[in-house]
């Protein structure tokens, strides 16, 4: 265990020398963050400007959920997306074939790809994204208890395990046919959760519920927040993490035997 | 005007990127994302009542429309003239006996011949079960193509102009992410622009955005007065002759920046 985070602590240290090589990056990712939050602020501001509630959604609890939204985009750009995305993405690692090298390294080669490459600028998008759910929570009112303060933590956890787990079966997957980044639909799929799942038509709901589950992602957090929520959600959202996780690993690892190479 | 030589180009790039269409339709998908986002908000929110006279079937038609003329328009010179002047790609293109612009237009045009059979099932898919109530009138139809045209002109140039200040600064995707946003909100992509806030409204206006994607559409639905129409025809041109311009001189100066990388 001790191992492994020291690894951690190199790779940390890698990606920082890494990043502060060209610092221009760090200025076009805060504009980057700050268009992508005033595009989903001012859209939510244009839309409530006709209308009062959506779906029984209000603005302010609308609001909280773009923050939401942002702010598991952005832990998840800090750590699984650079990761996985130097495995699978365009010209990555298994394209090339320097994936050999990361199999012949002395250690668990899923936590050689969950936790290689870190993209630390990323730590300015959660404060930011945090910035709007704050804003949201006061426009709300109201206190909060700290049991809702813990269930939100830990429907916040649950919601990073799904996100890794299925980040984890997709690049999984690329292993077997290169070209198609598919990580690319789950994220495209994903912005559909800047807004409530119930305003989907039947069908649409019901992908984004069991099968990119969206709505455990991004709408159960933002109901613990805003609305009641019975605890049944949570351990319903849980039950799909583990399980995921479990696949998403055997997938893996299964993916590692097909791996033929691609070096010639 | 070597058009011979263009087709080539676009018989080139049109099989090169045939060879990867599932990574084509992965991005064509992304693209529409957003604006299928907010076709079911919308929805979502005339199905509680109308909105200033829109109905759900408006929306419905708006948006479907949206979803394909933002297809075509889509500027894939975005990114991949940017890139090609990093790379040092665009010697090559100064070598040819052929303006190098042509080599943009080309990609432009075969990117979309791979993209649309893949927008056209999502669309027809999408109203097959939407199935809302549409009716156009041969005259919207025909102001329509012919705003449609100028559309495709302005953002193709505005893109490949802004791309084009990579010869300068080889940081200058910046800008294009600015100028994505921005369409996002002021061409009519987040709501039609008569639903915006007085003064977002006011600014789409006169800024070339709604030319870009909006203008063609609100055509098409036939709900502008004719005042309306000639000002926006007005504005439209305005903005493609001074895109023209900008670009004229982007280039020509451009050009003396460019050193050449690799080998």
């Amino acid at each position: 265990m001790w191992y492994y985070l020291r690894l951690i602590g190199s790779f940390l240290r890698a990606s920082i020398q890494e990043e502060t090589a060209s610092r221009v990056n760090f200025m076009l990712n805060i504009l980057n963050t700050i268009l992508s939050l005033t595009t989903g602020v001012l859209g939510i501001v244009i839309l409530f400007h006709l209308v009062t509630t959506i779906q029984g959604w209000t603005f302010p609890q609308t609001l909280a959920l773009l923050g939401i939204y942002q702010l598991i985009t952005a832990l998840q750009n800090l750590v699984i997306q650079p990761s996985m995305n130097s495995l699978g993405g365009i010209g990555g690692d298994a394209w090339t074939g320097r994936f050999d090298y990361t199999l012949q390294a002395p250690v668990s080669t899923q936590f050689l790809v969950s936790f290689q490459k870190w993209r630390l600028w990323g730590l300015v998008d959660v404060v930011l994204s945090c910035v709007i759910l704050g804003i949201a929570l006061t426009l709300l009112g109201g206190q909060l208890g700290l049991l809702q303060v813990a269930m939100f933590v830990l429907a916040l956890c649950i919601s990073l395990l799904i996100v890794y787990a299925i980040f984890l079966l997709l690049t999984s997957a690329s292993l077997w046919q290169h070209g198609v980044p598919l990580v690319w639909i789950f994220t495209s799929f994903m912005q559909l959760g800047r807004y409530p799942v119930g305003i989907y038509p039947g069908m649409l709901k019901l992908v984004l519920t069991w099968i990119v589950p969206v709505a455990f992602i991004t709408t159960v957090p933002v109901e613990i927040l805003t609305k009641q929520v019975s605890p049944i959600m949570l351990v319903g959202g849980a039950g799909i993490a583990l399980g995921l996780l479990v696949f998403a690993s055997a997938f893996f690892r299964m993916s590692l035997r097909h791996y033929t190479g691609a070096s010639s | 005007m070597n058009l011979r030589g263009g087709w080539e180009l676009i018989k080139k790039s049109y099989l090169g990127w045939m060879a990867s269409r599932g990574f084509f339709w992965t991005l064509t998908f992304g693209w529409m994302v957003p604006s299928l986002l907010y076709l079911f908000v919308w929805v979502a929110v005339a199905g509680q009542g109308q909105i200033q006279g829109s109905t759900r079937d408006d929306f419905i038609v708006y948006y479907l429309c949206l979803i394909m003329l933002n297809q075509f328009t889509y500027p894939v010179c975005n990114w991949t003239v940017g890139d090609s002047i990093r790379m040092g790609r665009l010697s090559d293109w100064l070598l040819r006996p052929l303006p190098v612009m042509f080599e943009a237009i080309a990609s432009d045009i075969a990117m979309k011949m791979v993209c649309t059979p893949f927008a056209v099932t999502v669309t027809v898919v999408l109203a097959f079960f939407l199935r809302p109530a549409v009716h156009f009138s041969p005259q919207s139809v025909l102001f329509f193509l012919l705003a449609f045209l100028l559309a495709q002109v302005l953002r193709f140039l505005m893109a490949y102009t802004l791309a084009l200040l990579a010869l300068w600064n080889s940081r200058a995707d910046a800008l294009l992410d600015l100028n994505d946003s921005l369409v996002f909100l002021l061409a009519g992509q987040v709501a039609p622009i008569a639903l915006l806030p007085g003064a977002l409204r006011a600014l789409a206006a006169v800024l070339p955005y709604r030319y870009m994607l909006g203008f063609p559409i609100e055509l098409l639905i036939g709900r502008l007065s004719t005042t309306e129409i000639w000002q926006g025809f007005a504005w439209q041109c305005a903005w493609v002759i001074g895109v023209l311009f900008l670009y004229r001189f982007v280039w020509k100066h451009g050009l003396r920046h460019y050193t050449s990388v690799g080998g």
